[in-house]
């Protein structure tokens, strides 16, 4: 626990202007950072530390975002925010209307400072309607959708097999569960992981 | 209740961006992606329907919107509250799915916690992880 309210701290100081290294944050991984976070939601209830939307405007290291339901938040990128798009990456891949969800602390100014933001990410039950060249389609809530599989990074879990990046024994009618990074574009996908039920 | 031992996964409801949108408030009609909610399989005589956790050979209990479970995610201790606000996992489809932290692990789709609640326990990016399930 002295980790992560350590890490909170340190997160909340680099949102007001402290100099914060990733080395003095210790371990980056969202995992670890929230293993001893307290819970104090009451259940079924919004959590204040959570935010869900898509970016409208990115003016310096401040993520300005819309949520789904029309709030606005201010969402702060310190160097300890950790960022997903796909894969672990850095603030300047982050683009004006993406979507993401966001984690952290809140400022006294209502502001998020941003423990983990992750952009994009999708996490769909489908099932495979067709199998192309590197890419899939999926039936989704009867809703077709392209799933591209990005060399180097898509891998597939056969029930509960390790991952593995042979993601050729996936076959029309399978259920899966994909999760990946949507493209605000295209409404399209990059798969990162595919679940593939037996 | 004794606690379950399974997986968790996560999902989104309410209104939302991307494939999410079309998503909606699940089948209590509350489901938000930012409130501490969860998907049960045996919220109804529809929901067994669709879920047939029994066909794993799991027995869960029947349980109505607004009840709360609390879920411990098996690689790092961390727990959360949350109420039923939708009928899910769909188990069946994945049965005998194993999923492990070290020793730690848990066979089958037990729930589906809200994008909020899963990051309180995990990162989003990991999909599933080995949990246990219980009512206090």
């Amino acid at each position: 626990m002295p980790q992560t309210l350590d890490r909170r701290r340190l997160l909340a100081t680099a949102a007001l202007g402290g100099v914060v290294g990733a080395t003095g944050l210790g371990s980056l991984a969202p995992e670890a950072a929230f293993a001893a976070e307290p819970a104090t939601v009451e259940p079924g209830a919004p959590d204040p530390n959570f935010v869900e939307g898509r970016i409208g405007k990115i003016s310096g290291h401040l993520l300005l975002v819309t949520g789904s339901d029309t709030v606005l938040h201010s969402i702060r990128i310190t160097d300890g925010t950790s960022i997903w798009k796909l894969h672990p990456t850095t603030f300047d891949q982050v683009a004006i209307g993406d979507g993401l969800y966001a984690r952290g602390v809140r400022l006294p100014d209502g502001t998020l400072a941003a423990d983990s933001v992750w952009v994009n990410i999708v996490n769909l039950h489908a099932h495979i309607a067709a199998v192309g060249r590197n890419l899939l389609h999926l039936d989704h809530k009867g809703q077709r959708i392209v799933a591209h599989v990005v060399p180097g990074r898509s891998a597939a879990v056969y029930n509960g097999t390790p991952a593995i990046s042979d993601l050729s024994l996936l076959r029309v009618g399978r259920h899966v569960q994909v999760l990946g990074a949507w493209h605000p574009d295209t409404n399209e996908i990059d798969i990162a992981t595919v679940y593939a039920a037996a | 209740m004794a606690a379950i031992r399974g997986e968790v996964s996560w999902f989104c409801c309410g209104t939302a961006w991307g494939p999410c949108g079309t998503a909606g408030g699940g089948a209590c009609g509350t489901c938000k992606s930012g409130n501490y909610q969860h998907a049960w399989p045996n919220t109804s005589d529809a929901c067994w329907a669709i879920t047939h956790p029994d066909s794993c050979g799991l027995s869960m209990s029947r349980r109505g919107c607004g009840f709360r479970h609390y879920t411990t995610n098996l690689c790092n201790g961390s727990r959360v509250g949350t109420t039923i606000a939708d009928c899910g996992p769909q188990t069946d489809l994945f049965c005998g799915e194993r999923t492990c932290c070290g020793s730690a692990c848990g066979s089958n789709r037990i729930i589906d916690l809200t994008p909020a609640a899963f990051s309180a326990i995990g990162s989003l990016s990991v999909g599933l992880r080995p949990c246990s399930v219980d009512t206090v």
